[in-house]
């Protein structure tokens, strides 16, 4: 048998690097027109790659494409997310982990907390400041009897046909990324300039999209006073937000505050405990401002912080 | 010193000629450049500006090429004089944290040094405990210092930026071609192919990750507006020093543990060094814990994060047989003239993370069976099965039940903190103990 010699293989080693380069530079990236910057982990990436390497299937193919999706089910039905297609009235097209639900008219299906999750998606396939579409409820994992938290993403698509349909998928579990905060507080702090006070009671609606998970959008004037509270909806207890510490005495309000003198939004890393932790946890407070009644107010929500690997 | 001259390649005073001095000197550098994702993450951790990231990049490596410098460099009363670079250390990070929350940059530097005054304290301490540190201890805290970079090599290797985030199989495979590059060229190479095996490993890994994630070229090509020279801004932010009576037992704390981390450091490179000891010469370990001390006080006065003493680059010394001091010195140099180098900096810190990964590995693999040997290298009795044994069990279980930790009592969580401190106090505890009637006997016998 032919051995090759120890000392060849570090010559014949770049070599194979060298044509790899040359033939790897030669291939497209058709992500390059997706911008994913603003997306912290991996797992949110790989899910809008997903469903934009879907959509780009549908708009190129057509309806025609449905035949490929549906003959290769296990292609868009992975251990993490699984693809559908709806037109804009709301009915399925096609569900890669629940195939009884196509055909089926879902406009009006809410999740167990009462969201009307497909007019949530159409509300967000139309706001400009959610560029990905996000919509974040409860759903369930085909087979199973348990509900599950689920942030899902959306690519409307308009087909050679002429027609308009919209592609998504979901993640369970979802990381609580940044951005996701980013694009309900930037959404709340434009519907109280457009709808003023009234505005408050559609931000506060336990079903509206300003509240998921242990995330929810709240309001407060300059001074500090509480216009949508971050943490209990009553009046027994006034807490004024700019006197609020964290764990190590730190003011993210009264600091987030100065910062807002020269930005729309910003955003303050503060420290919390988590008894299951030996050490605190972050977690960051975004604000923007807006204008109610000719007046500054401030709108807000925190989410957790990405947490270094180790 | 001429009988270990057989052993090494270079051995620790001889000076590699210019070129060696230099290829190895940027091999120990690329390992180094790792720690920087410390003070990146800790500026936007704290909403930093990049201006002031770049500061705070400038100013640790200051502190850790000039830590490494004199570590290395044979001073009279200061620094081992072994192969010991200085980097960012990890264990300092969630502290410095929570005092530049607390009170800034000002706080974060003067409790930085208030760890560093803890460390030099306990130098002279250590050389009086001699008689608590038998050999196998000594290996069991070598060992302990290899375990101790596992959590570290094992997420970069996997490619992971944040906790529990996706594992994409391609980063599996760059990582595993690194380090089999490195390994093979370790085991098969010869002269300069095995004297830069972990150079060699990591450039290979570096270039099939740019040609497999285009996410790496990606990054490489953001860079494009850094400028080349610069020096560091003295913003507001790195103006005074302030102190924190209440931020003082965490310092401290952080401090002893870093002290035993360096002390396990600075026992493998004099092993390493010096095989041939009979048993540890605590003078240079001594005034290696004073310069670890000395550097971690220099960070917090330049306004960088604090530095400690580098496992990873002392196992790749013990694997390359490339252990002159000189080397360490020219690391070091290479560190505080690529301070004001942003740009240069910002390309090295872009190594893909398996393949850093996949480089602690392989630096940790050297401690670990290093340490298992020094543990294992006099004759066993049972008293040492139980030393090691129980040890072991509480040491690891901090790493492998953090949660668990995090329910305990407070006296409890300040002292079982990370494997090397905790494995290394238990087994000294409990060699006392355990011997208790040996020493009781002496002492009759003497009467």
């Amino acid at each position: 048998m032919y051995l090759l010699k120890k000392s060849n293989l570090f010559i014949i080693s770049p070599a194979i690097l060298l044509i790899l380069v040359i033939f790897i530079s030669g291939c497209n990236n058709k992500h390059e027109d997706l911008d994913l910057t603003m997306y912290k982990y991996r797992d949110t990436k790989d899910l809008v790659n997903f469903v934009y390497d879907a959509s780009l299937i549908l708009k190129k193919e057509g309806m025609k494409s449905l035949a490929y999706f549906r003959n290769n089910r296990k292609l868009f039905n992975t251990p993490d997310y699984y693809l559908y297609i709806y037109d804009m009235k709301g009915t399925n097209i096609y569900h890669a982990g629940m195939e009884n639900l196509e055909g089926k008219n879902l406009w009006n299906v809410t999740d167990k907390n009462g969201k009307k999750i497909t007019q949530l998606v159409l509300d967000a396939l139309d706001d400009r400041n959610n560029p990905h579409a996000w919509v974040h409820y409860s759903w369930w994992e085909p087979g199973k009897f348990y509900s599950v938290p689920k942030s899902s993403c959306h690519f409307k698509v308009e087909t050679p046909e002429g027609k308009e349909l919209f592609v998504g998928a979901g993640i369970n579990y979802p990381h609580e990324e940044q951005e996701f905060i980013r694009i309900i507080v930037d959404d709340a702090a434009q519907l109280i300039e457009d709808k003023g006070r009234e505005a408050l009671a559609d931000i506060s609606n336990p079903v509206s999209k300003y509240n998921y998970r242990e995330v929810s959008v709240f309001a407060f004037h300059p001074d500090g006073e509480l216009l949508i509270s971050p943490a209990i909806n009553s009046t027994f207890s006034q807490t004024n937000l700019l006197d609020c510490t964290d764990e190590v005495r730190h003011k993210p309000f009264a600091n987030a505050i100065k910062k807002l003198e020269s930005a729309d939004g910003v955003w303050e890393v503060f420290m919390a405990k988590n008894r299951y932790q030996r050490n605190l946890i972050k977690k960051c407070l975004y604000v923007h401002k807006s204008i109610m009644a000719e007046k500054e107010i401030y709108v807000a929500a925190i989410t957790d912080l990405p947490e270094p690997p180790y | 010193m001429a009988n270990n001259a057989k052993h090494y390649e270079y051995s620790v005073n001889q000076v590699p000629p210019p070129g060696h001095l230099l290829m190895s000197s940027i091999q120990h550098v690329l390992l180094m450049i790792m720690s920087l994702s410390l003070p990146i993450l800790f500026a936007s951790q704290i909403n930093g500006t990049a201006e002031f990231a770049a500061s705070l990049i400038a100013f640790s490596m200051l502190a850790a090429g000039l830590g490494s410098i004199i570590q290395s460099v044979g001073l009279p009363f200061i620094g081992c004089g072994y192969l010991c670079p200085n980097l960012c250390g990890p264990s300092y990070f969630s502290v410095s944290l929570s005092a530049a929350w607390a009170g800034g940059l000002p706080l974060m530097r003067g409790m930085i040094i208030i760890a560093g005054l803890v460390e030099m304290a306990i130098a002279p301490i250590i050389q009086k405990l001699k008689k608590v540190f038998p050999t196998f201890i000594v290996g069991l805290v070598m060992a302990m210092v290899g375990v101790s970079v596992i959590k570290a090599s094992i997420t970069s290797f996997f490619g992971l930026s944040f906790r529990d985030d996706a594992i994409q199989s391609v980063d599996i495979f760059v990582g595993m071609f690194s380090l089999m590059v490195m390994v093979l060229a370790n085991l098969w190479g010869k002269g300069f192919v095995k004297m830069y095996c972990l150079l060699i490993g990591m450039l290979s890994g570096w270039i099939l990750a740019l040609i497999l994630i285009p996410e790496y070229w990606h990054n490489l090509a953001a860079i494009k507006d850094f400028p080349i020279f610069a020096m560091p801004a003295i913003g507001p932010e790195f103006k005074g020093i302030t102190f924190d009576f209440k931020m003082i037992l965490p310092f401290v704390v952080i401090g002893i543990g870093g002290s035993l981390k360096s002390f396990g450091n600075i026992l493998v490179a004099q092993k390493i060094s010096e095989p041939d000891l009979k048993e540890p010469n605590f003078t240079p370990i001594r005034k290696g814990l004073l310069a670890d001390g000395f550097s971690t006080v220099l960070a917090g006065l330049l306004g960088g994060m604090a530095v400690d003493t580098s496992s990873s680059n002392i196992g790749l010394a013990g694997a390359t047989k490339v252990v002159s001091r000189w080397i360490s010195v020219g690391a070091g140099v290479i560190f505080v003239v690529l301070a004001f180098f942003p740009k240069f900096v910002t390309i090295l810190s872009m190594m893909p993370k398996p393949v850093l990964g996949a480089s602690i590995i392989f630096a940790g693999s050297f401690m670990i069976c290093t340490g298992l040997q020094e543990v294992f290298s006099e004759e066993w009795n049972p008293r040492k099965t139980f030393v090691i044994g129980i040890s072991l069990f509480f040491g690891l279980s901090t790493a492998f039940l953090p949660g668990l930790y995090a329910r305990a009592p407070q006296l409890i969580q300040t002292f079982f903190t990370d494997p090397l401190p905790t494995t290394t106090i238990i087994a000294i505890v409990l060699n006392q103990i355990f011997n208790f009637d040996i020493v009781l006997g002496n002492l009759k016998n003497k009467n």
